[in-house]
């Protein structure tokens, strides 16, 4: 058996395509990267406009991701623990948020928000507003990013093995306390990576959120309205700094997870 | 396997339009259009898709500075943009990218309500302005940087302040429109109105008719539709952004007049040109317009004789040049 084998063609065709994925991401990227002078970088962040709308964007992305890891969580474990009837039916249901075009998510959230629906109404006289604040951007991003946590968390429980939480109920464990010292410790990466997950795909939503929220303005819908106003030359410099902050911020949560990965890892099992 | 990928390539980029024309009119044919034409544009694209069955009209629709934007600067092909301000096509496509621009429509704007909106039992020509200044009214209006209806609603109101001689009107009833009730184009305000997140919007008479909504109709002396009123519209002035933040144009008063172009590099002129003719044909085109609410000019018009001069030969028999 020969282990070298530099013209197997199924290899080249593996390496092809590899590089046509990586290129077809990164040209796009890299062109927009390397449009604006670094003056315009400096203008734009000194923007306290374009400063407010990323912050915003890291905020109720973040909140969007806290909301499905408290909600998401208990659900994720349900559906990967118990058996129900209907339990195809409602797994397709946690998909659809990923599959509905995203300007359809807002028209449906604003027509259920509006005075003239009996929930809206309601929520009126409460005082709870969707169309333009930030409760309004919130609820949309943690309707289209939910999934991408309840799905990765799922996978997360199953493949922690059953036994373990058997041993601690023998041990005298409740179910509460068997989940809470148990199997969230174990689940703990793969809630990390639901949370990533999640956040990201808060950040990139703009169609659900234009048609929510217009102001105040998120990152996406303020280079969307620098387009529109003044052109290229000055979203671009805007989307630079939200790519930076994102690209920042995600390394940093995948290095700690990476760290918590790899102890959990060597204490726990070898993968 | 090359192949495919080219094609996905050129999908993906949307590059992909017909290469060439013959003289029969076929193939696609892409209009941008102001947001407050979209019905009758729908409608016309109707009925001229029948008469012209190989012609595929593809529209796009949105706030026409955006829309002469993705000509100008992302230089998205198309083949005849229809601003709802003609100034539009002068300062943005003249000359580079088109070069005349005929006058076809003219607009008025509207305050729209529903039944509904609070005080919509009591709202009429004379109150408007004191019931948007009250507390608890929520009223909106488009973006002035984006869409001209939202400049165009705020000069409504600063010309309202002079014709009922009320100085502080403009003032006191912008305090009670947050920024989170600017929208990016008018036509989205139509949606919030029926769901009940609005109770007033500023909108063109033709979206008002068009969606059926309860409307007020004002004074021909505020409400930009007609020329004849132009010095005293000249007197409202509203600041709009700039070619870069933090610069500002002054956008000043005028009726609502709409212009169409073809562009120079129109992938598809010939189609490009039938279009037009059907437009600008008082029983075709123009009488849709009349009939929606968006009053045509019969005829057309252009500002100089040099301008018909330059316009398609087919065409030149529907303007007029008048300024």
């Amino acid at each position: 058996m020969n282990p070298k084998k530099p013209l197997d063609p199924f290899f080249w065709l593996t390496v092809v395509c590899g590089s046509v994925v990586v290129a077809f991401i990164l040209l796009p990227l890299i062109q927009m990267m390397a449009q604006p002078s670094l003056q315009d970088l400096k203008e734009a962040i000194q923007d306290p406009a374009v400063r407010r709308s990323i912050w915003l964007s890291i905020y109720t992305s973040g909140l969007a991701a806290f909301i499905s890891f408290t909600i998401g969580t208990p659900f994720a474990y349900l559906l990967a623990r118990r058996d129900f009837p209907g339990k195809k039916f409602v797994e397709s249901i946690i998909d659809l948020p990923i599959m509905i075009p995203h300007p359809i998510v807002g028209i449906a959230i604003l027509g259920l928000a509006g005075k003239n629906h009996w929930l809206g109404h309601l929520m009126h006289q409460v005082g709870i507003y969707v169309m333009g604040t930030v409760t309004g951007i919130v609820t949309v991003l943690t309707f289209v990013a939910l999934p991408f946590y309840v799905n990765t968390v799922k996978a997360g429980f199953e493949a922690i093995p059953v036994r373990l939480e058997h041993v601690s109920r023998s041990l005298g464990a409740s179910p509460a306390k068997t989940f809470l010292r148990v199997t969230f410790p174990l689940a703990s990466r793969s809630m990390l990576v639901g949370i990533i997950m999640c956040c990201a795909r808060a950040i990139s939503e703009f169609g659900a959120v234009v048609i929510v929220a217009y102001h105040p303005m998120i990152a996406p819908v303020l280079i969307y309205e620098r387009f529109t106003a003044y052109g290229l030359k000055y979203s671009q410099p805007v989307a630079v700094w939200l790519i930076l902050v994102c690209l920042v911020l995600f390394l940093l949560l995948r290095i700690v997870t990476g760290q918590r990965g790899s102890k959990t890892a060597a204490g726990k099992k070898p993968s | 396997m090359l192949r495919g990928l080219l094609v996905v390539l050129f999908l993906a980029t949307g590059t992909f339009f017909p290469l060439s024309a013959s003289a029969e009119p076929e193939g696609k044919l892409i209009i941008f259009h102001a947001g407050s034409l979209t019905v009758p544009f729908a409608k016309m694209e109707e009925i001229f898709e029948t008469r012209y069955p190989k012609v595929d009209l593809l529209r796009e629709a949105g706030g026409s500075t955006k829309m002469a934007r993705m000509i100008s600067e992302l230089g998205k092909p198309a083949d005849i943009m229809a601003s709802a301000d003609f100034a539009v096509i002068d300062k943005t496509l003249i000359p580079q990218n088109a070069k005349w621009n005929i006058r076809f429509a003219t607009n008025q704007l509207v305050l729209c309500y529903t039944d509904t909106s609070r005080f919509a039992d009591e709202v009429n020509q004379d109150n408007w302005y004191e019931i948007l200044g009250r507390k608890g009214v929520i009223w909106g209006h488009s973006d002035p940087n984006l869409d001209p209806c939202g400049y165009r609603s705020l000069m409504v109101l600063q010309l309202a302040g002079k014709y009922y001689n009320r100085p502080g009107l403009y003032d006191q009833v912008m305090a009670n429109r947050p920024e989170k009730n600017v929208r990016p184009k008018s036509v989205e305000l139509v949606s919030l109105l029926e769901t009940g997140h609005m109770d007033y919007a500023w909108e063109y008479l033709s979206v008002a008719i068009q969606h059926g909504l309860k409307y007020v109709k004002l004074p021909n002396e505020i409400n930009l539709g007609n020329y004849n009123f132009d010095d005293f519209y000249k007197k409202a002035m509203v600041k709009v952004t700039g070619k870069k933040p933090g610069t500002w144009i002054t956008r000043t008063g005028k009726s609502c007049t709409y212009g169409i172009t073809m562009l120079e590099d129109a992938p598809n002129p010939e189609a490009a040109k039938a279009f037009l003719g059907f437009l600008m044909d008082p029983k075709g085109g123009l009488k849709i317009l009349k009939d929606m609410g968006q009053p045509p000019f019969i005829p057309c018009r252009v500002p100089t004789a040099q301008m018909k001069a330059q316009l398609p030969t087919v065409l030149q028999k529907w303007v007029e040049v008048k300024n």
